[in-house]
């Protein structure tokens, strides 16, 4: 049986791709670092395939057709879009699908009781998949499926559909006849406003940023539920915070308290940086 | 439709070089032609373009401020204006300054409702 192996939660702050360079500034020398101690972490699981969960941008979901979640079924993806190129100096990249797990999360005739998904064969990824992946596996060689998890047009899925979402991943790896080794890579914020009041003003919201690293910390699932079932709460907290939720997905997934949690500050906001290893 | 539509304009724009420079050269003259089905993405479900007066006259005039208030999604809102004004950075005008620009517009609105 296939088996999980490792699952990570990184930013994907766009942002940093251009900052980040020769000499990198001080304030973002420990992101690096931890994006570095990830990118080790996935090398030495050696890993076969990555789930990694995201959130579209509105850029390949649009009210016209937005989905819960998605789930990619394609051989190969593009990455990015020209906006994101444009905007923030980002780089075409292109990534090898893997549609037998893909199958295997989605259910290939019935949908599975614990959670539904929408399915996509032509997938552009925006920078939620693509900035974690050039920077945790630069090489880009590792076969991925993209899960999209919608958290920017309300109505959003509750924080209880994302538990439910880290747990089938994991029963359904585990089920899966395969000898692959298969990490979750996620992304998303800590408490994050942009385009509303506080726009790139430092972290809108310190306390929901404590408590949130805490409940990776301590393992704490029914934390992250409690506060986390509060819509107002998390769009109070930045009307982009609710990507927080991935992580919760990671925990879910793991079911225990994760083996690395920082969350250093910088000129950005707060950056959530956690890891499960089993090495 | 009219939160929808403020933000089917917005992602016509924001995606696209082209489209950007386009709007830039004249946002007038590209709304006018957006809602007439000439410019912009026309590959959605449905070719309908219909924006109130106040909606055209804030694209028109590039109102960040106005446009919050008339519930564009802050996220695509913040991109777009961020697209539409880095053509005109120059040594005393940049990024940071219209991000202070951009909040001072939108601070005193506090938290709108943009769901459509």
């Amino acid at each position: 049986m296939a088996e999980l192996v490792l699952a990570a939660v990184t930013p994907h702050n766009p942002l940093l791709w251009r900052a980040i360079s020769d000499p990198v500034p001080d304030d973002l020398k420990p992101i690096q670092a931890n994006f570095a101690r990830i990118r080790e972490a996935v090398a030495s699981h050696e890993i076969d395939v990555l789930v990694v969960i995201g959130t579209d941008h509105v850029r390949q979901f649009f009210y016209d057709n937005s989905p819960a979640f998605a789930i990619g079924k394609a051989d190969t993806y593009h990455g990015t879009w020209e906006n994101e190129v444009r905007t923030f100096g980002m780089e075409y990249a292109e990534l090898t699908g893997h549609r037998e797990l893909a199958d295997q999360i989605a259910g290939r005739s019935v949908q599975p009781d614990a959670i539904d998904f929408s399915v996509s064969l032509e997938w552009r990824l925006d920078h939620a998949f693509v900035i974690p992946l050039q920077y945790v596996r630069p090489e880009l060689d590792i076969p991925v499926v993209p899960i999209h998890a919608n958290a920017s047009m309300p109505p959003v899925p509750s924080v209880r559909r994302f538990v439910a979402l880290g747990e089938h991943l994991r029963r359904s790896i585990e089920a899966w006849d395969s000898d692959a080794r298969v990490g979750i890579l996620t992304s998303g914020h800590m408490a994050n406003d942009v385009g509303g009041p506080r726009t790139f003003a430092g972290s809108p919201d310190p306390e929901f940023d404590a408590a949130a690293a805490g409940w990776m910390r301590d393992g704490d699932l029914e934390g992250a539920i409690r506060v986390c079932s509060d819509f107002d709460r998390l769009t109070e907290a930045g009307c982009m915070t609710y990507q927080y939720l991935n992580a919760v997905a990671a925990l879910a997934a793991m079911g225990r308290p994760a083996d690395h949690v920082d969350v250093p500050e910088s000129r950005f906001s707060t950056s959530p940086f956690f890891l499960w290893r089993t090495r | 439709m009219s939160k929808y539509m403020v933000d089917k304009f917005i992602r016509a724009v924001e995606l696209g070089d082209a489209t950007v420079a386009e709007y830039v050269a004249d946002p007038p003259a590209f709304v006018e032609r957006w809602l007439a089905g000439g410019g912009g993405d026309a590959t959605g479900p449905t070719d309908d373009r219909v924006l109130t007066e106040a909606e055209q006259a804030a694209f028109g005039a590039r109102d960040f401020g106005a446009l919050y208030a008339l519930g564009a999604h802050p996220y695509l809102l913040w991109h777009f204006i961020e697209a539409v004004y880095e053509h005109e950075y120059t040594e005393g005008f940049g990024w940071r300054e219209l991000v202070e620009r951009y909040r001072a517009a939108v601070a005193p609105q506090g938290l709108v409702d943009y769901i459509p």
